[in-house]
């Protein structure tokens, strides 16, 4: 049923979105992280979106190939910024080092925070797609009466 | 009107409707993945026969940085104007099941 598949498109969209929100929260609260498991500050991470068909039986498959397919998203990565930390010197510190300098991550709140809205932003998007199409068959549904 | 092909047209236009609302879900579920290009469905001349539309790349989209061409002022419209088309359709196919129910009442009950 294309309507539901419909659905499901958009709620990748939102499952993707949520997880990049998720990303950029945990940026904002490590923002003055400096010990991590794998050692030295934290690292700032991100989403890397791909367009990805939906699990789908082979028929179906077989038949949106021939006539193109309507592709959902996924995160195909997380990928972890490994650009130089911000060095701030503070020698009483005690993760700094011999010369008084404690690496922090480069993580910029500003940037950040425009990045959450558009996450916001294109979440509510994939909600109006999906209550669109929630409209659309309840007035299938009504035919019946 | 014959009885047998009552609302067939406009079952197949809903079919279309219903696949281009797949297009346009898939192009705001994309908006932000890079290198994706926005893809829409190629309107059929006429529904009389039976034909699967072909989804085809929207023409005449600019790109941004990232190659993704999706604009979602463009899909915010086309939703609307989508679920106003599917609307529009799914009453006047009540309205001719109305007119059957009618006639098989003889006329009897509205």
């Amino acid at each position: 049923m294309s309507l539901f598949n419909a659905i499901s498109i958009s709620a990748s969209g939102m499952d993707a979105q949520r997880i990049r929100a998720e990303l950029i929260t945990e940026n904002l609260a490590n923002a003055d992280t400096t010990r991590t498991p794998e050692g030295g500050p934290y690292q700032r991470k991100d989403a890397i979106f791909s367009s990805a068909p939906l699990q789908a039986s082979f028929a179906q498959t077989l038949s949106e190939f021939t006539a193109g397919t309507p592709e959902g998203v996924t995160v195909s990565q997380i990928a972890v910024d490994n650009s130089e930390p911000e060095r701030r010197y503070l020698p009483g510190h005690p993760d700094a080092d011999p010369d008084g300098y404690v690496a922090f991550p480069k993580i910029d709140p500003a940037s950040e925070m425009v990045d959450l809205m558009s996450a916001s932003r294109s979440y509510q998007a994939n909600v109006a797609a999906i209550s669109s199409v929630k409209d659309m068959i309840a007035r299938s549904i009504d035919l019946l009466r | 009107m014959s009885l047998a092909g009552t609302g067939l047209e406009l079952g197949r236009f809903l079919s279309y409707l219903s696949q281009r609302q797949e297009v346009i879900a898939s192009n705001i579920a994309n908006a932000d993945t890079p290198g994706y290009k926005a893809r829409d469905v190629a309107e059929p001349s006429d529904f009389s026969t039976a034909l699967q539309a072909a989804v085809v790349e929207a023409p005449g989209l600019p790109s941004r940085n990232d190659g993704n061409s999706v604009n979602i002022d463009r899909e915010a419209r086309l939703l609307a104007e989508n679920t106003i088309r599917f609307n529009l359709t799914t009453q006047i196919l009540r309205s001719q099941l109305k007119d059957i129910r009618s006639a098989i009442d003889e006329g009897r009950a509205s």
